[in-house]
């Protein structure tokens, strides 16, 4: 019973009858001042500290945690409600399997290669050449290299290494992509189609020298995504995204809503 | 830059107030785990978890508690499949020696007069004596009286009736007075004496599990 009276979890009534009895008894009144003395010292020597860098660590960890969820809705999104079978396999588990459908996401790394270094000015656009690369989606040429080897030779030509590499995600097909120029640049475009059929909505990242091209455009607004920051924005109906990282550029435009057009820079972004 | 979505929003207030609460589940996960490192991955994994299921948890509702759930039931399923040990004190036939207690003057001698706490020779043994404890009873004491949950509280984290949060508190503190007595005993503190069996002051009201039924049969009636 002493517990309970000194935890404070008595009611009034046997509180109060508890009380008048410590007040007179020697054994209770000493037991109760043992288990105050008790709690006290707990208190005190059981106090313990996380180490510094734990709540850094945590507080990223949260984050990371949030930024799959929202990864996985926007799956859920892309994919369209129900039609297609949904794999929400995170990002960083790429277990390949057979009759997944993959979807091939290209994104360069600077490397020092001699291709990387080469002269040319830097040509800064705005609207047009947003403009440019949205016509692009909206009305492709077809793609001159499906396969991975041929992807990867794009490379060569926009002076940026072009690394393929694929995760599952149900329904969504890489298409092929081709060199497309840019001005006096040139720039990677790689074409996706989600599901099949007419309707099927399509995402085109076009990859290039983030040095040597600038996208510069009042109409994309910086969003952060996770741990990506990307700039988001709508141009003639579709939605357009962009990422960098690494000296590389990502243009994701796409049929989708803007909200998944940023995951999906975002995604880019992350890839480590 | 552009104001976050809703749910970029709702996910960083959310950690920012769960971590609030992060020196207290780290110390409650050392005494769990007994081992630092593991106190920061068991840590770690439960805030996680809350993150993952935040949706579930009703703002304004206690969220101190739910963590704490959270992270008791992590360690559970982590270490402990079958659930937290059943201690072999736990019944009523179980050790009847434990709620037998020393007398008065001994009890004081534990204390220091001055500061009414205890003396330090013997809060030394504390921290080991608390550490011996069988899991169950240290996890419900450290709820208690380190973090002051309520019974109520403490029944829900450990899921289990608020009957068997009583009971583990109470044979955990008798144990933890009983090693300090020891220690006391060793070191000549004090001078031993006969155990008493049943209460010889006045109505002393040792607590035993006789009383405790009682009291639950009363708190049933009166509820």
């Amino acid at each position: 019973m002493l517990g309970p009276y000194l935890d404070g979890e008595l009611e009034a009534a046997t509180f109060i009858e508890l009380d008048e009895h410590v007040g007179s008894c020697d054994t209770c009144r000493e037991e109760t001042k043992l288990l105050s003395a008790m709690r006290g010292s707990l208190k005190r020597v059981l106090r313990t500290s996380p180490p510094g860098a734990l709540r850094e660590r945590i507080g990223n960890a949260m984050r990371a945690e949030r930024v799959r969820e929202a990864r996985s809705h926007a799956e859920t999104d892309v994919l369209g409600a129900g039609t297609l079978p949904v794999r929400l396999a995170s990002w960083r588990t790429m277990a390949p399997l057979a009759t997944a459908a993959a979807f091939a996401l290209l994104w360069g790394a600077l490397s020092r290669s001699p291709q990387a270094a080469s002269s040319g000015a830097r040509a800064s656009f705005g609207e047009d050449l947003l403009a440019e690369l949205v016509a692009e989606h909206s009305r492709p040429l077809p793609p001159d290299a499906t396969g991975p080897e041929a992807v990867r030779k794009l490379g060569r030509y926009v002076d940026v290494p072009v690394r393929p590499a694929s995760f599952e995600r149900g329904g969504a097909r890489f298409v092929g992509g081709r060199v497309m120029p840019l001005r006096s640049q040139r720039a990677a475009v790689l074409q996706y189609i989600i599901g099949t059929g007419d309707d099927a909505p399509r995402v085109s990242v076009v990859v290039y020298d983030a040095r040597k091209i600038q996208i510069d455009s009042a109409s994309l607004s910086p969003r952060a995504v996770g741990t990506a920051e990307v700039r988001v924005g709508r141009e003639k109906g579709y939605s357009v995204a962009v990422a960098q990282r690494g000296g590389v550029g990502y243009l994701v435009t796409s049929d989708l809503d803007p909200d998944n057009s940023a995951q999906l820079a975002a995604m880019v972004y992350d890839d480590r | 830059m552009a104001p976050p979505t809703g749910t970029e929003q709702d996910g960083d207030s959310f950690a920012e107030e769960a971590l609030t609460h992060l020196d207290a589940m780290y110390g409650v996960a050392c005494k769990l785990t007994r081992n630092p490192t593991e106190a920061e991955d068991l840590v770690q994994d439960a805030f996680v978890k809350a993150m993952r299921g935040r949706h579930q948890f009703h703002a304004g509702t206690n969220l101190k508690a739910w963590l704490f759930r959270i992270l008791t039931n992590t360690f559970i399923n982590k270490y402990r499949r079958g659930g937290l040990e059943r201690s072999v004190l736990e019944g009523p036939d179980a050790d009847p020696l434990a709620d037998a207690w020393v007398s008065a003057s001994t009890m004081r001698q534990l204390r220091d007069p001055e500061t009414q706490a205890l003396m330090p020779i013997v809060e030394r043994e504390i921290q080991q004596a608390f550490d011996a404890l069988p899991t169950d009873f240290r996890l419900a004491v450290a709820l208690c009286d380190v973090e002051e949950f309520s019974y109520e509280e403490i029944a829900q984290i450990m899921g289990c009736p608020i009957g068997t949060v009583m009971s583990r508190l109470h044979r955990g503190r008798k144990l933890l007075q009983r090693a300090l007595y020891n220690h006391a005993l060793a070191l000549g503190i004090v001078k031993g004496e006969e155990r008493i069996g049943a209460p010889s002051e006045g109505a002393a009201e040792t607590p035993k599990t006789a009383d405790l039924a009682e009291y639950r049969a009363r708190k049933r009636g009166a509820a």
